[in-house]
């Protein structure tokens, strides 16, 4: 589904030129659970903004679905990642001014939607992520686990076939930092494919495979479960 | 997905009040004061207009050049009309005349009521073929068709004859002859550059001189329209004029004439001439005002601008998250501009509300009659519609192209993207905003100064404390020195003079022949008919020469006074050599026996000139010319006098309203215009800087807010509370000395431009421009302080806690 070589990615100042990423080269398969873990600025950011196409790289190839995507423009990334890509971030990145129920409608205005196709969608995923009752509230008037599990109804709203989760449970305390991860291991299960960015180990845990990542480039790729 | 867009609006908008207020309500002020200029400029441009002919209609207006003295009459002798019409009947459809007797008041009578009017005329029949005047009563065909008969406004049926009818009915004229009313119109627009009461037939006027209209082409106290035949332009006919004035003007004077058509609808904002009928406007003002609108618009679209750029980092994350979720860069850029259009309807709206609560005030002040309805006529509604949608997308497109292109990873790492960007093109924003409110602050003292100046620039004469009583038609006329013996009699009269026109406001021009001109040829010179003691009523100074002498029987048949810029004029070299020239008249040989300083006959909108004072001998002459009556008083003994005055008047005149007013008053009316324009400047340059003050303090707030950290780290460095308001507002006072460096030569410019349209101009002081640039720094130092202020009170720990 993914592939990666020789990505690299280099930040240029006017004085100081870093590299984020290293010649990095591997590979996610369709339906996998992959962690990308290592320590605070080893490019594991910059790495699953690549891959969740909101960056190109510098250098080397990105394929999403077998297609050379790393010189695409901003149009043809946008379109590509509406109709392939759900995100879930650390800071849950929720809209303030708009509802829970149009937080999770917006990835679907966006492909153009009907509005009772729309409405019939987010209620199902509202149902799946227990939110309905709260599907008037906003964001700032919710708890840290139902906002993450709003931006995770949003995330997969749209039906993508990959999830990019970055630090998905940074902000939660452990009881609704498992809630988040086990949605998010139930919808690999059901099919998706998942990569998530994390410093805990736990979890990692619920990955089949952890790449370790280390100076912008990979040092280990463990593969702790069996790919079915 | 529109319904979505609204929805962020809205809860932006309800989520930042603060912001949302000074944007909203700086647009709507600005559009609000645009509005009322535009209606303002929409009347005067519409003067004439509502004549159905009015782009076939031209005024004739003939120059009288005498090596640069003379006039530029609105006015024609009475026999050019008819005789054009005669000459030339392919060309021209209809000719009027309209005339006054060169005098604005009339006694008219109708049973026990006596009104002194202004608004009397007499025209040719064919006055309601040319001009469109709505009957009430009354057939417009034949209205005018006999002697004696008269149409007059609805205001003036209500006046004199309140329920009854008045068709049928006689008003007296002067005591003289009646006048049958023959028609009842709706009063005449406000936006018509001609305002009577009564029209009466032509005809009517042939009794007084000997049974037919003046014959001569020397006088012209007509005001001559005609309708051009539509296939015909103006410049066609203006070409067969140099073949009529030689044929029909005297030999004495048709190579000094010029005769010359001027657009019906040109006459309200571009005539200028002698002897308009009414004072006009000027066009020059309405591109003032209309700049001042634009200005007023582009300030507060900057406001809003700004503002929106300022605060976007607070919607940095909605942005960026819409497009993590696939939006396209141009939904976005149509999401922003969508919200600005949105937001300028708002302010639309409340704009349309400030406007009809204001018109009303604003209709007083400018004496005018403006209705918001006209905005309704479908030009103007798709202009505002249009408008909006400028306002809107200009507004828009700034903010929308800078917060469409944050970056989504930017929003994820928490930064907000190209702030350096944004800061600079909003320091751009801030200066031309107030290089514009520099500009306009400049401008409106310099105008106020130069009104100032018209109205106490030394004309010349002593204009002050002189009061001036119309007396012509009137018995006084007849006994003047006695009436001028018994007001002597009184102590606090200082002098009394007789003229023919008002001193400093009008004047006609009369021939004349000076010694060393050409014998077959008159020169039409400025000149005042006079009394004895005009020089020492108004305060003249005899240069060389003497003063007319009661005493000298000869003076009024022989002698005659002019300025020194005659004598320059005539070329003789001194004003003691012009003494005993001979200066031919229309009453024969006479003499120079005074030279006087030189004075503005009229508005100081021109420069003083030649001039001649003289007196007529004949009975019937005095008549003809003894329109006003001039008294210098001691200061301060009008309240005293004005019993006096009217005691006298009654004793002189029978069941005539006794009429005055003061010189200097009267003169100040010159300044009509200009005195209008230096208020209206005045209220829209504080609206401008009012607005741009509001920006300032969403600004200012705005970036207080935004360095809340930065303010807490510094207190616990120690720095001082002035230390932190210093940071906050010097940035911004840089701003505003840049605004002024580029403001001073560019009003200065604009300025000196403006002033070129005055004769006499008062001097652009340095000192404006500072005190100007030290106001608007004054006022930004304010603006800026109280927010820094707040922001220095704050307690650190706070702050830097909440961080």
């Amino acid at each position: 589904m993914i592939k990666t070589v020789n990505l690299t990615k280099i930040f240029r100042t006017d004085e100081v030129e870093t590299t984020a990423l290293n010649k990095v080269t591997f590979e996610v398969k369709k339906g996998e659970f992959v962690a990308i873990m290592g320590p605070s600025g080893c490019g594991k950011s910059t790495l699953l903004n690549i891959l969740g196409l909101l960056d190109n790289p510098s250098n080397g190839d990105y394929y999403f679905s077998d297609h050379e995507v790393s010189k695409f423009n901003e149009r043809h990334r946008a379109k590509l990642r509406k109709e392939n890509i759900g995100f879930v971030f650390q800071n849950f990145n929720l809209i303030d001014e708009l509802t829970v129920f149009e937080n999770i409608e917006l990835p679907l205005i966006y492909l153009g939607m009907s509005s009772g196709k729309r409405k019939m969608r987010v209620g199902e995923v509202m149902d799946q992520m227990q939110i309905s009752h709260r599907k008037k509230h906003f964001p700032l008037q919710l708890s840290g686990g139902q906002q993450q599990r709003v931006a995770v109804a949003r995330a997969i709203v749209a039906e993508p076939r990959l999830i990019l989760a970055d630090e998905p449970t940074g902000n939660l305390d452990s009881t609704h930092g498992e809630e988040v991860m086990t949605l998010i291991e139930n919808l690999n299960q059901a099919g998706t494919t998942v990569i998530i960015v994390t410093h805990s180990q736990r979890d990692a845990e619920y990955a089949q495979r952890i790449v370790q990542l280390f100076d912008g480039q990979i040092i280990t790729e463990n593969i702790k479960k069996r790919f079915i | 997905m529109i319904g979505n867009y609204i929805k962020v609006a809205y809860r932006n908008v309800i989520k930042r009040k603060l912001y949302s207020i000074i944007n909203t309500t700086g647009l709507a002020l600005g559009i609000a004061s645009f509005f009322i200029i535009a209606l303002y400029i929409i009347d005067e441009l519409s003067y004439d207009r509502y004549n159905t002919k009015a782009e076939k209609i031209y005024r004739i207006c003939q120059i009288y050049d005498f090596g640069g003295v003379g006039e530029n009459s609105a006015s024609l002798p009475f026999p050019v009309a008819f005789t054009l019409k005669s000459d030339y009947p392919d060309m021209i459809d209809e000719v009027v005349r309209i005339f006054n007797y060169q005098s604005p008041r009339s006694l008219m009578v109708y049973e026990d009521k006596r009104f002194v009017e202004k608004g009397l005329f007499f025209a040719d029949s064919t006055f309601f073929d040319v001009f469109d005047h709505e009957f009430v009563k009354g057939n417009p065909e034949t209205a005018l068709d006999k002697n004696y008969s008269v149409v007059i406004t609805e205001s003036m049926a209500d006046k004199y004859f309140g329920n009854e009818d008045p068709i049928g009915k006689t008003i007296k004229f002067e005591e003289t002859y009646s006048l049958f009313v023959t028609g009842i119109i709706k009063d005449v627009p406000g936006h018509s550059h001609f305002h009577f009461d009564f029209i009466a037939s032509m005809t009517s006027v042939e009794r007084v001189y000997g049974g037919r209209l003046p014959q001569t082409w020397v006088w012209n106290p007509c005001w001559t329209y005609i309708v051009l035949n539509k296939n015909v332009n103006p410049g066609q006919l203006e070409k067969m004029f140099p073949d009529f004035v030689n044929k029909y003007f005297y030999d004495a004077e048709k190579d000094n004439v010029t005769l010359y058509l001027q657009p019906l609808t040109d006459i309200h904002l571009k005539s200028r001439l002698d002897y308009e009928i009414e004072a006009n406007s000027n066009i020059a003002y309405l591109y003032i005002l209309g700049g001042i609108g634009i200005f007023l618009l582009i300030i507060a679209s900057i406001n809003f601008m700004n503002l929106s750029t300022a605060t976007s980092s607070s919607r940095a994350k909605e942005i960026g998250m819409k497009k993590v979720v696939g939006a396209y860069r141009t939904q976005l850029i149509c999401q922003f501009i969508g919200e600005s259009i949105i937001m300028t309807l708002v302010a639309l709206v409340i704009a349309l509300i400030m406007v009809e609560i204001t018109l009303p005030t604003f209709n007083n002040f400018t004496d005018k009659n403006i209705d918001l309805n006209i905005l309704l006529e479908p030009t103007y509604l798709f202009s505002i519609i249009g408008l909006v949608l400028i306002i809107g997308i200009l507004s828009g497109v700034y903010p929308s192209f800078y917060l469409s292109a944050i970056s989504p990873i930017s929003v994820l790492r928490g930064s907000t993207g190209k702030e350096n960007g944004s800061a600079i093109a909003r320091k751009v924003l801030v200066v031309l905003q107030f290089t514009i409110s520099i500009m306009l602050i400049i401008g409106t003292v310099i105008i106020f100064k130069q009104l100032q100046f018209l109205q106490k620039t030394d004309p010349g004469f002593n204009k002050e404390n002189i009061i001036v009583i119309p007396v012509s038609r009137t018995p006084i006329v007849g006994k003047y020195d006695v009436f001028k013996g018994e007001l002597m009699a009184n102590p606090s009269i200082v002098s009394v003079t007789a003229m023919d026109d008002v001193f400093g406001s009008a004047h006609n021009t009369h021939e004349f022949r000076p010694e060393g001109f050409p014998d077959n040829k008159w020169q039409f010179y400025p000149a005042l008919v006079v009394q004895y003691d005009f020089i020492k009523t108004f305060g003249l100074e005899i240069l060389a020469g003497r003063d007319y002498n009661e005493k000298n029987q000869t003076d009024p048949i022989t002698g005659i006074i002019i300025n020194e810029a005659m004598v320059k004029h005539v070329g003789w070299c001194s004003n003691e050599e012009a003494i005993g020239k001979i200066f031919r008249s229309l009453q024969g040989r006479e003499k120079v026996i005074g030279v006087i300083n030189d004075f503005n006959a009229t508005s100081l909108h021109k420069s003083s000139g030649p001039f001649v004072i003289n007196m007529k001998e004949s009975r019937s002459s005095i008549a003809w010319f003894l329109n006003y009556v001039a008294i210098r008083i001691t200061p301060g003994a009008h309240d005293d006098l004005h019993g006096f005055l009217e005691e006298k008047w009654n004793e002189f005149v029978e069941n005539r309203p006794f009429e005055y007013f003061f010189l200097d008053e009267e003169l100040k009316k010159l300044y009509k215009e200009e005195n209008n324009l230096s208020t209206l400047s005045l209220i829209f340059t504080i609206m401008v800087l009012f607005i741009a003050a509001l920006g300032l303090l969403g600004l200012s707030s705005y970036m207080a807010e935004k360095r809340t950290k930065e303010i807490g780290i510094r207190k616990v460095m120690g720095a001082s509370g002035f230390r932190i308001i210093s940071l906050l507002t010097i940035e911004f006072l840089k701003l505003i000395i840049i605004a002024n460096i580029i403001a001073w030569p560019l009003a200065y410019f604009i300025i000196n431009d403006w002033l070129h349209h005055f004769a006499y101009q008062t001097p652009v002081s340095w000192y404006i421009f500072l005190i100007s640039g030290l106001a608007t720094m004054g006022m930004a130092l304010i603006i800026t302080s109280v927010k820094a202020y707040t922001a220095s009170r704050t307690n650190p720990a706070d702050t830097l806690k909440y961080e």
